[in-house]
């Protein structure tokens, strides 16, 4: 139990909603991709799955302070596909056109995708703050004695 | 009578349990986009009043100094336990964004004072170390 502590899971926070900008960025550039290496069909929509983790530095840490049990980071634990369909567009001069002329375009929401980009700024806004609160803190700490 | 009395004791202890706070505050705003996470707060106010013994169970008076008095009250101990008041929204999450922000503003700004005390009360001493003498 300290500063760093709050700090670490601030930065835990940091990580994970760049992590999720990421993908988020990676799906608006893929908007329109119909093609995907290795893969069949047009790209799918990416979402970073987010799961708390204990605060751990290391061993002593966890067996001296039961109480950083309930402080918590947050991890991505995993960035999962998007299951749902593929929008088909009727355009049969795309090479990737199927018998009907229709086109299986991702399954990419840009208004979807604005709103998450929107969440994950305001998201990692906040971890700066709470991050700045524990460094004024541990300033005004340090000013004791002075 | 110590030259450490239980204000700064009781300063201390406050500043310990902000802390606590602060970083449960973190973490809840760390984990407001974590499906299924519960927002957590410290149950904070009975933790103080224990610590700054205002909680109606005074201490012992020792008139005699064969009394066997209690002194202090030891480490201050408070529970982080799940927010129960919270809303739980779609994802199960019940973290409140803005009121957690709110919360760590209080608890920075209280933080903030008892540091203030805390440096007050130990300047008042180096004054009196110093015979009124020193630059404070």
């Amino acid at each position: 139990m300290d500063f760093f502590s709050s700090m670490r899971v601030s930065a835990s926070g940091l990580e994970a909603q760049t992590k999720r900008m990421n993908t988020i960025s990676s799906n608006i550039a893929n908007a329109e991709t119909t093609q995907v290496e290795g893969q069949d069909g047009p790209y799918k929509r990416k979402d970073a799955i987010f799961t708390a983790t204990t605060d751990k530095e290391n061993f002593g840490e966890i067996l001296n302070n039961q109480l950083d049990q309930q402080i918590q980071g947050v991890l991505v634990e995993d960035i999962h596909e998007d299951t749902a369909p593929p929008r088909m567009v009727y355009n049969p001069s795309h090479p990737d056109s199927n018998e009907e002329g229709y086109v299986a375009m991702p399954n990419v929401n840009m208004i979807e995708e604005t709103a998450n980009m929107i969440s994950a700024q305001r998201s990692y806004e906040a971890n700066v703050t709470a991050m700045n609160a524990a460094k004024a803190m541990a300033a005004k700490a340090l000013e004791i004695g002075k | 009578m110590s030259v450490f009395d239980s204000t700064i004791q009781g300063l201390d202890n406050s500043m310990d349990l902000r802390l606590m706070n602060q970083n449960v505050i973190s973490s809840n705003i760390a984990n407001a986009d974590t499906p299924g996470y519960k927002s957590k707060k410290v149950e904070f106010e009975g933790a103080l009043r224990q610590a700054l013994a205002v909680d109606g169970n005074l201490p012992l008076e020792g008139n005699s100094p064969e009394h066997i008095v209690i002194q202090g009250n030891g480490p201050v101990t408070a529970a982080v336990a799940d927010d129960t008041n919270g809303v739980e929204s779609l994802d199960g999450n019940t973290v409140n964004r803005s009121e957690e922000m709110a919360k760590m503003v209080e608890n920075q700004l209280l933080y903030d004072a008892a540091a203030e005390m805390l440096k007050k009360k130990l300047g008042m001493l180096k004054y009196s170390i110093s015979e009124g003498g020193g630059n404070r």
